[in-house]
């Protein structure tokens, strides 16, 4: 659930080169799990590319195509910091955030 | 049954001793990962393409050789993100490592592939598969795009900890094959030393769920395990047929779990995918490490252009033009030899052979079906060359992006994109290409309206109508590519109207979820790509000398049985009092209001096997002394042809209507064919005819019934 201190946007609507961490899945169960798989689980650092109906991001590194009902679902707190592929792979892994169940993994 | 217990004896079907039989090697990765590059390099041209029995998605197999000569077999299985499957091509992949396919034995050592570029994510699939307990060598690829973006991985210490061997490769230029090629040699390969603590929320139910597999469905304790974890995230089990379904017991304990979990609120699978992920990035801590500084790479920088929202369009008009261009054009001339060289194979057996049944069986029956489509052999090569070239460099990927809008207003998404531009040459490649499309439904639909695009088969009906339409020597070649077009375009909005309407009705479904990984660009590969096409041309071709030779055979029985009593009868008269005559006549109050008389009747019933058939039947019927593809005999015979009262049969109104008949009516017994393998019955592919026959049907009655009110 989102805390009052967070403002979160769905993905669709972030605006073109800004970076957001991921908050919040919604949608289908099998949705979220394929999500996180592809390692776009909570937590994780995105930077969208382009695109307003189907958004084109930059996570870990990959560029991953979602459409727009995909990423209508996916909630993501903006963050005033540079593009993801600067820091996605940063030499070492910050601590694990305690209030994910370990699924931090954008280090 | 034996005294040992399983995990001695192991399970499944006993296999003989490993020094008798060759060992089998399954590779196994995400997509894009450099999978196929890595097969093709180790297997050469020894790779036999089939079909998983039931499912249209491909099995692909190789040899290679051990460093001591020995033989060994690798299974390329399709790729795939997670065990937890989301599409049929995923499913085989699933259902091959558990051992739950009886037409594909468990392969006996996996050869896992990662990209070295996104190492953690390639990583959780090969988590999963670790936990299968079989001997895995991992083979890290693309090490040379990693460095040139500033990765530094340390193979060996990944290989320290996994405990099984990791093999450093660059498949594109053919690095680390040959250790690779040592580490399959190895007769004992070390199991991984891999372990991770289950999510203590889920460990009861994993232990009664392994417990069951053993005992109910016969599965050895690892594998047992790992399935246990994988039904967990695994929600509705995308099921293929050939796999063996799970006992009853099982799929109770889980529904329990599941029922238990639910009322609970805990987020089981979350939990599970979450420890997996915890547990790789505790790994990958000393392994990888960025040591340049990375900014844009060389693939950002075309994107940029590439997807952008107006020069992406521009980009991928160019790319279309160049496709079609490339289709109908470079096709031209190797298509008339191939077709030459048929006709003169038949005039050849005219004048050698003695006239008779078996002659014309030979002439008219098997070259005269099997040749015609041979023909479109070198447009098919194209097409396969070409898309292969747009996936391997990548662009394939970027055209779907770009498409996805366009195909989200019609409720499908970009991934059916790829399918539906296979269409435009023939509809059967483009349904199997459909297996990489997730969500069922979207299959589906995509199924359904690919045989609207107009294929390359309907070339000659459109090239012979139109030219009995307007003489060639008074029209401008504009107007006649203008009809051409017209016909594409209408075949093309059928197509998007169709699917539509049945993402709205018939096939009701969520807003596509599309979640599309677009790969780095690279240099085309032009083994792969030329190996690409040959395998497809290969299936084609057999397509073309079984499905296509028999039904060439059962459609000459029906148009020469039974004979005309008078011996010397014409062709013509021949034709009209065989079987096929028989249905034309009788068909004709159905296709009358649409002013097509019994003669035409026949060509429809024949090229339901094909619709070029329909040209040939047609030089059979009304020029059977000339009966070639020349279209400018056969058009002064068309146009010379009447109505019992004496009006010509083809007017501009018919040739019209005629075009339009083809461009919607299912006229294509291969497709069907294809359709029914892929939906697994023949409810879709009856369902198929009947809508796309009907609204062919419907749309030519409204045309010609209106051109006629309007006096054409």
């Amino acid at each position: 659930m989102t805390t009052p201190l967070k403002k979160l946007s769905p993905l669709c609507q972030l605006a073109a080169g800004a970076t957001g961490r991921v908050c919040e899945l919604r949608g289908d169960e099998d949705f979220c799990q394929r999500l996180r798989e592809m390692g776009f689980g909570e937590a994780a650092l995105v930077t969208k590319v382009s695109g307003s109906t189907t958004s084109l991001c930059q996570i870990n590194g990959t560029r991953i195509a979602l459409s727009h009902a995909a990423a209508m679902n996916i909630m993501i707190e903006l963050l005033p910091i540079g593009p993801a592929h600067d820091r996605s792979r940063a030499p070492f892994p910050a601590p694990a955030s305690p209030k994910l169940n370990a699924t931090d993994r954008t280090r | 049954m034996s005294q040992l217990p399983s995990h001695i004896t192991g399970s499944g079907k006993k296999r003989p001793a490993h020094a008798d039989r060759t060992p089998v090697y399954a590779l196994v990765g995400n997509p894009n990962c450099g999978k196929s590059t890595l097969f093709n390099a180790l297997t050469g041209l020894k790779q036999k393409v089939g079909n998983y029995p039931g499912v249209t998605v491909e099995k692909k197999i190789g040899e290679t050789y051990s460093q001591h000569g020995k033989p060994i077999k690798i299974i390329d299985l399709p790729g795939a993100y997670s065990l937890a499957a989301r599409s049929p091509d995923e499913a085989v992949t699933r259902d091959v490592l558990l051992g739950r396919r009886s037409d594909t034995p468990q392969p006996d050592r996996i050869l896992c592939i990662v990209d070295a570029t996104n190492l953690e994510r390639n990583l959780y699939l090969v988590h999963q598969i670790l936990d299968l307990g079989r001997p895995v060598i991992l083979v890290v690829n693309m090490m040379d795009l990693a460095e040139s973006s500033g990765l530094q991985l340390r193979v060996d210490r990944l290989e320290q900890a996994l405990g099984i061997p990791v093999i450093a490769c660059e498949a594109v230029n053919g690095k680390g094959l040959v250790e690779l090629k040592l580490a399959m040699s190895r007769s004992d390969l070390p199991l991984a030393r891999h372990s991770w603590d289950i999510p203590v929320a889920v460990a009861p139910a994993v232990a009664e769920l392994q417990a069951s597999l053993t005992d109910n469905d016969g599965r050895s304790p690892l594998v047992a395990r790992a399935e246990a974890l994988l039904l967990l995230t695994d929600f509705d089990t995308v099921r293929v047929a050939g796999s063996t379904p799970l006992s009853a017991r099982t799929t109770d304990i889980l529904a329990t779990w599941q029922k238990h979990w639910e009322g609970e609120g805990t987020d089981w699978a979350g939990t599970l995918v979450g420890s997996r992920y915890a547990a790789i990035t505790k790994l990958c801590v000393d392994i990888v490490q960025q040591t340049g500084a990375t900014g844009p790479t060389t693939s950002d920088k075309i994107d940029a252009i590439v997807v952008h929202p107006l020069w992406g369009w521009v980009v991928f008009g160019g790319v279309m033009t160049l496709f079609f261009l490339s289709i109908f054009t470079f096709a031209q001339g190797p298509m008339e030899w191939i077709g030459d060289q048929t006709a003169s194979l038949a005039n050849w057996l005219k004048a050698t052979m003695p006239e008779g049944d078996l002659r014309s069986l030979l002439t008219d029956g098997i070259i005269g079906g099997v040749g015609t489509i041979i023909t479109f052999l070198p447009q098919i090569l194209i097409l396969y060359f070409f898309i292969g070239l747009l996936e391997n460099t990548g662009y394939m990927a970027r055209a779907a992006f770009i498409m996805d809008r366009l195909m989200s207003r019609v409720g499908l998404n970009g991934k059916s994109f790829i399918p539906l531009l296979s269409s435009y040459a023939c509809a059967i490649p483009g349904i199997m290409a459909t297996r990489t499309i997730e969500d069922p439904k979207d299959r589906l639909v995509t199924i359904l309206v690919a045989p609207l695009m107009s294929c390359s088969a309907r070339l000659p009906v459109y090239l012979l109508m139109i030219a009995a339409l307007l003489p060639g020597t008074t029209m401008p070649v504009l107007t006649k590519v203008g009809i051409m077009l017209l016909m594409y375009a209408l075949g093309t909005a059928g197509a998007f109207g169709f699917a539509w309407l049945f993402k709205r009705t018939l096939l009701k479904g969520r807003p596509p979820m599309m979640i599309m990984e677009l790969p780095p660009y690279r240099l085309p590969g032009i083994k792969d790509v030329a190996l690409h096409m040959f395998e497809r041309a290969g299936l084609f071709l057999r397509k073309a000398g079984t499905v296509i030779l028999g039904i060439s055979i059962v459609l000459w029985f029906l148009t020469t049985y039974p004979k005309h009593p008078d011996a010397t009868a014409a062709a013509t008269e021949q034709i009209a009092y065989s079987f096929a005559g028989r249905a034309g006549h009788a068909i004709e109050p159905v296709i009358k209001p649409l002013g097509f008389d019994w003669r035409i009747g026949i060509g429809l019933i024949t090229s339901f096997a094909a619709r070029e058939v329909f040209v040939s039947s047609m030089g059979v019927i009304f020029g059977a002394e000339s009966a070639n593809d020349d279209t400018t005999t056969l058009r002064v015979a068309l146009q010379k042809a009447t109505w019992p009262g004496g009006a010509p049969v083809f007017t501009t109104l018919v040739c019209f209507t005629l075009m339009v008949y083809y461009v919607f009516a299912m006229q294509c017994m291969s497709t069907v064919a294809v359709v029914k393998r892929e939906t697994n019955g023949w409810k879709w592919p009856l369902f198929q005819i009947g809508y796309m026959t009907g609204t062919a049907w419907l749309v030519c009655f409204v045309i010609y019934q209106t051109g006629r009110a309007l006096g054409y």
